[in-house]
């Protein structure tokens, strides 16, 4: 089932919060999103900026306490997720939304064999019997290539290196066929060869089963490669969204501007990086206003006591600014960006 | 071969190595059969380099190919198995414990994990000052006013001087270890990996401090990282290494857009470019597997497991680095002056594998 304009996950003015020692942070703060079916959705922000808590929120795995769902709306495929009784959003975790993470060492059990690692997915989810489960998780590490599957299938974890086990990983969450996958930093602990393998890995079996996919990512680079869409969070908001070539080619919020600018090019000629000067904020003690406000080169006045509104710059595309077209609009000129 | 010599060497390492033995081979594992053959890390394996004054060397592999750990043994954090380290007419590989204790002073290193290299119960100021105690430079108020200057050095505030490394966030800890590391006015830093626990904001800051440092001071750096695209910014000259080999080195954008070696061609062709057009239109060199492991590597050169230009020879023959081009060195016996371009090679030639080039590379090497 399918929402008439093409949904498959729509989330809506989505609160989570973790009571600290420090007082409630606000970890995400009411953000709204949309993920077409069959697309690819990146999320990029700086740690601290709530894109984990983001995921981990749509399926539900915010340890509580300290933390809580407040408020909002997660549509999945025309169904409120966050209504789920425990029972039934444990049917829908594994085998309608897998997830990856991004230490593959971590997430595995490093006392199971992999191939039974593999196959309590299905004998759970798909109702195989043992013969039916070890036979699909052969199959599943054939796809992501694992050479030699069949020998390999009852090694141990540690046998494998981070890029395989990164590999089962992607095996296991693609096992029952999810309509949505999300990657949580899924090469960040890779070497630079091995990323390139695993994220031309994602693009293949996205294209082959038409799995939507959510990529968090605080590696621009990557998103530029792998998503139609694109979210940069900041302090626990949305601060822009976009198309994903959009984004890049003109983008309408002075954190992202500040953020594109900051990493180095190594196509271009080399001269004094930009910086975006300060720390991120601490989420737990926001001023009013604008919570990039400090670190800003567009700050005016206005931006200190008042919270920016969500300004619509084009089809699809949002940003969180007081002067979001005056950025945009120098975005589009180049001569005056600098 | 003629070899620029207009700048001067700070530093030059020949030869070096560092073998880490992991057991194994003696009659009792013979005899019980768990590790019959003597099993060996080498983790680096005859690395000759030498880094000129006031440039910032780029040092960069996958994990495992040793970078850190020739960082180290040059400064003998880690004892080198074998070679020389050449310091000012010394070589620090072979000073007694105490020479080189008076040489530390010149030679510094800046960590990874901001949040492991600061004692988390000393203070800052105790931090930066440590080092001035340590060698005599200064005491009581001298030595306050002194760590004052060098938290503003990088950036940070002197009110800071009472607080402890916990109340500070990553760049700021990185701030702190870097002035730690400048308080003995050293000329050389290693710098091991100093952005990469870091959010990309927070780098570009790191990097830009440390260039102008670089600047200020008249230092040279080793800068150690995976990251391409830092390297490429922040270096002068790259070189890449490959399971404690060093297989090429040529200035930062010869590296980048002239790479010879088949391994670094893909190492740049994965990095991810922050441009959806050049990512939807650029072809990748995808490497088939994974690193091998450094444990017992692969004969001849290491990287002939993975290379799609491997020959019969690749397996035997311990390639040398030789200039290739001027002042671009490179590890491989299919390309040669002649033929830089292994795309070019005819199949099956070795042109390397010849005698007489063979001599020049081993000169090349010695000189």
């Amino acid at each position: 089932m399918t929402t008439a304009d093409g949904n498959l996950l729509e989330v809506r003015n989505l609160r989570t919060y973790f009571d600290t020692e420090d007082g409630i942070v606000k970890a995400v703060d009411d953000i709204s999103f949309q993920l077409k079916r069959g697309e690819t959705l990146g999320i990029v922000g700086e740690s601290g900026s709530g894109k984990s808590v983001t995921n981990l929120s749509i399926i539900r795995l915010i340890p509580n306490p300290p933390g809580k769902i407040v408020s909002g709306e997660v549509i999945f495929n025309g169904s409120d997720l966050l209504l789920l009784r425990n029972e039934e959003i444990r049917k829908v975790r594994g085998r309608r939304i897998a997830m990856i993470f991004q230490d593959p060492m971590t997430s595995l059990n490093p006392f199971m064999k992999i191939s039974r690692q593999l196959m309590e997915m299905t004998e759970l989810h798909l109702g195989h019997t043992r013969a039916q489960a070890y036979d699909h998780a052969i199959r599943m590490l054939e796809t992501v290539g694992i050479p030699d599957a069949r020998s390999r299938a009852d090694s141990y974890p540690h046998e494998f290196s981070g890029g395989m086990r990164q590999r089962v990983m992607i095996a296991m969450a693609l096992s029952c066929q999810p309509e949505l996958l999300i990657a949580d930093e899924p090469t960040t602990a890779l070497d630079v060869t091995i990323q390139a393998q695993i994220l031309e890995l994602i693009k293949t079996l996205k294209r082959e089963t038409g799995t939507s996919v959510i990529l968090i990512t605080h590696d621009l680079g990557v998103v530029a490669g792998m998503t139609d869409h694109v979210i940069v969070m900041y302090a626990g908001k949305i601060f822009e969204q976009a198309r994903t070539p959009e984004l890049f080619s003109r983008p309408g919020n002075p954190y992202t501007k500040g953020l594109l600018r900051s990493v180095p090019d190594p196509t271009a000629e080399q001269g004094k990086l930009y910086q975006i000067p300060g720390q991120p904020p601490d989420v737990a003690h926001l001023k009013p206003g604008c919570p990039f406000a400090p670190r800003c080169d567009h700050v005016q006045e206005i931006c200190h006591h008042e919270f920016p509104p969500f300004v619509k710059l084009g089809a699809d595309h949002y940003s969180l600014c007081h002067f979001a077209r005056e950025v945009y609009s120098e975005s589009g000129n180049p001569q005056i960006s600098v | 071969m003629t070899t620029p010599v207009a700048k001067s060497t700070l530093l030059s390492i020949r030869d070096l190595k560092v073998h880490f033995d992991l057991g194994g081979g003696g009659p009792l594992d013979k005899l019980i059969g768990t590790h019959p053959v003597k099993r060996v890390v080498k983790a680096v394996d005859g690395v000759s380099l030498d880094i000129y004054e006031r440039e910032t060397l780029g040092l960069v592999g996958e994990s495992g190919c040793g970078k850190s750990t020739l960082g180290r043994a040059i400064l003998r954090l880690i004892e080198p198995t074998d070679g020389q380290v050449f310091y000012r007419d010394r070589d620090l590989a072979h000073l007694s414990a105490r020479q080189l204790r008076e040489q530390r002073r010149h030679l510094q290193i800046i960590f990874q994990d901001p949040y492991a290299s600061l004692n988390p119960r000393m203070t800052v100021g105790q931090i930066v000052g440590e080092p001035l105690a340590t060698f005599g430079l200064a005491r009581g108020r001298e030595a306050e006013q002194r760590v004052q200057e060098l938290l503003e050095t990088v950036g940070l505030s002197k009110r800071f001087i009472k607080r402890y490394p916990h109340e500070f966030s990553g760049g700021q800890r990185q701030r702190i270890g870097i002035a730690r590391a400048l308080a003995v006015d050293p000329d050389f830093i290693v710098a091991d990996e100093p952005i990469s626990a870091l959010d990309v904001s927070i780098q570009a800051q790191i990097m830009n401090l440390l260039e102008r440092l670089r600047r200020e001071k008249n230092l040279t750096y080793l800068f150690i990282s995976h990251d391409l695209r830092a390297i490429r910014h922040v270096s002068d000259r790259v070189a890449v290494m490959y399971l404690g080999k060093l297989v090429e080195i040529a200035d930062a954008k010869t590296i980048y857009h002239e790479p010879l070696m088949p391994y670094t061609k893909a190492l740049i062709s994965a990095v991810p470019v922050p441009d959806p057009q050049v990512e939807a239109t650029r072809q990748r060199i995808m490497l088939e597997g994974d690193v091998p492991s450094p444990i017992n590597p692969p004969s001849g050169c290491r990287f002939h497991t993975r290379c799609p230009y491997a020959i019969e020879a690749c397996r035997e023959v311990v390639p040398q680095l030789v200039e290739i081009k001027p002042a671009h060195f490179a590890a491989c016996i299919r390309i040669s002056p002649a033929e830089p371009h292994i795309e070019n090679v005819p199949p099956g030639a070795a042109p390397g594998l010849d005698d007489s080039h063979h001599k020049a590379a081993q000169k090349a090497q010695n000189s």
